[in-house]
């Protein structure tokens, strides 16, 4: 594999995306790696009346959104000995069971500062099977060279 | 609260001896207009995470990730990071672990609360026999378009008081104890 170097990346460059269906059970999944046991996730019996939502049905863990998004930076990341630094992130729309979540990335920023230090903006977001925001989000990521 | 069976996706110690009833210690939570901003002194959370490989490895499957950084140990021994890397993510197992149900920050456990979004820095990664402590304090609150917001700084350290990461973590809540409670029987306790 070519390694990865910071004059090599540009702006508008797109990251392999992250796509996973979900269900009630790997809510639950979630639930237990997480230790998030907030009944929104888990319970469908207690949602049905509670709708913390507005909606009769469990929804995704916004940290699960969040760490699919997450995924399709440390992807390219991870095997490129590049730091993440920073993560931010905003859920715009609740995920239903049996929805598919798309995470897709791209480069937006490219900070010149100097070696060691220089570094890039990524800006994710999510979308259902229909093409409905989930959420959006940016992770800086620090480069070696 | 309907019965959830979650001990059959139970892999790890901590996941065994957690609890999963977020119901049961909800009188002790911090309330969105009972926290007292006038002390923003910080202190520690309840326990201490002592990071073992099934750790990381349990939270990159949670997630549905089989990067081989974080779930495959040969692999990830034979790599230039010389062993496991956990999910950037992985802050938020900690955050519960060691927030608990009685401590400062149990809000995060609050039924009904929902996640608008949050915000994280990584320092250094997390690592296999890092033993984290954390570090909290209110760090704001306020109201928009009807929904209550509380903000909390969370500091993470390892053993040798390293900082790992900083997490502003935030979430909508009810926001008296008797908007809890509503939750707490089933009911919405939200007006928004």
């Amino acid at each position: 594999m070519t390694k990865i170097t910071f004059d090599s990346v540009q702006t508008g460059q797109e990251l392999a995306p992250f796509t996973k269906k979900v269900n009630q059970e790997i809510f639950w999944k979630y639930a237990v790696a997480s230790f998030d046991y907030n009944p929104v996730h888990n319970d469908p019996e207690w949602v049905k009346t509670a709708q913390p939502f507005k909606v009769p049905y469990t929804v995704a863990h916004g940290m699960m959104t969040m760490s699919f998004m997450t995924s399709v930076v440390t992807n390219w990341a991870y095997p490129n000995m590049l730091r993440i630094r920073k993560i931010t992130s905003k859920f715009t729309l609740p995920v239903a069971p049996g929805w598919t979540v798309k995470c897709t990335g791209v480069i937006s920023e490219k900070h010149v500062i100097s070696k060691g230090k220089n570094y890039v903006v990524v800006d994710l977001k999510a979308e259902n099977q229909e093409g409905a925001l989930l959420g959006v989000g940016e992770i800086e990521v620090v480069f070696p060279d | 609260m309907s019965r959830i069976n979650f001990e059959r996706f139970f892999k790890t110690e901590k996941q065994k001896e957690f609890s999963t009833d977020f119901f049961m210690d909800a009188e002790d939570y911090e309330v969105w207009n009972e926290i007292d901003f006038a002390n923003l002194e910080e202190v520690d959370g309840e326990r201490t995470f002592e990071i073992k490989a099934e750790d990381i490895k349990a939270y990159a499957e949670g997630c549905l990730d089989d990067n081989p950084f974080m779930t495959d140990e040969e692999y990830a021994k034979k790599s230039p990071y010389k062993g496991l890397i956990a999910h950037p993510l992985f802050v938020t197992p900690i955050i519960f672990y060691c927030v608990g149900k009685k401590g400062r920050g149990n809000w995060i456990r609050t039924p009904g609360a929902r996640n608008p979004g949050q915000e994280i820095e990584i320092y250094d990664p997390f690592r296999v026999g890092e033993v984290i402590h954390i570090r909290l304090r209110p760090y704001d609150r306020y109201i928009k378009r009807g929904k209550y917001y509380l903000r909390y700084k969370i500091d993470m350290y390892n053993q040798q008081n390293i900082k790992k990461a900083t997490c502003i973590s935030t979430l909508i809540l009810p926001p008296t104890r008797e908007d809890m409670r509503k939750f707490l029987k089933g009911q919405r306790g939200l007006t928004d």
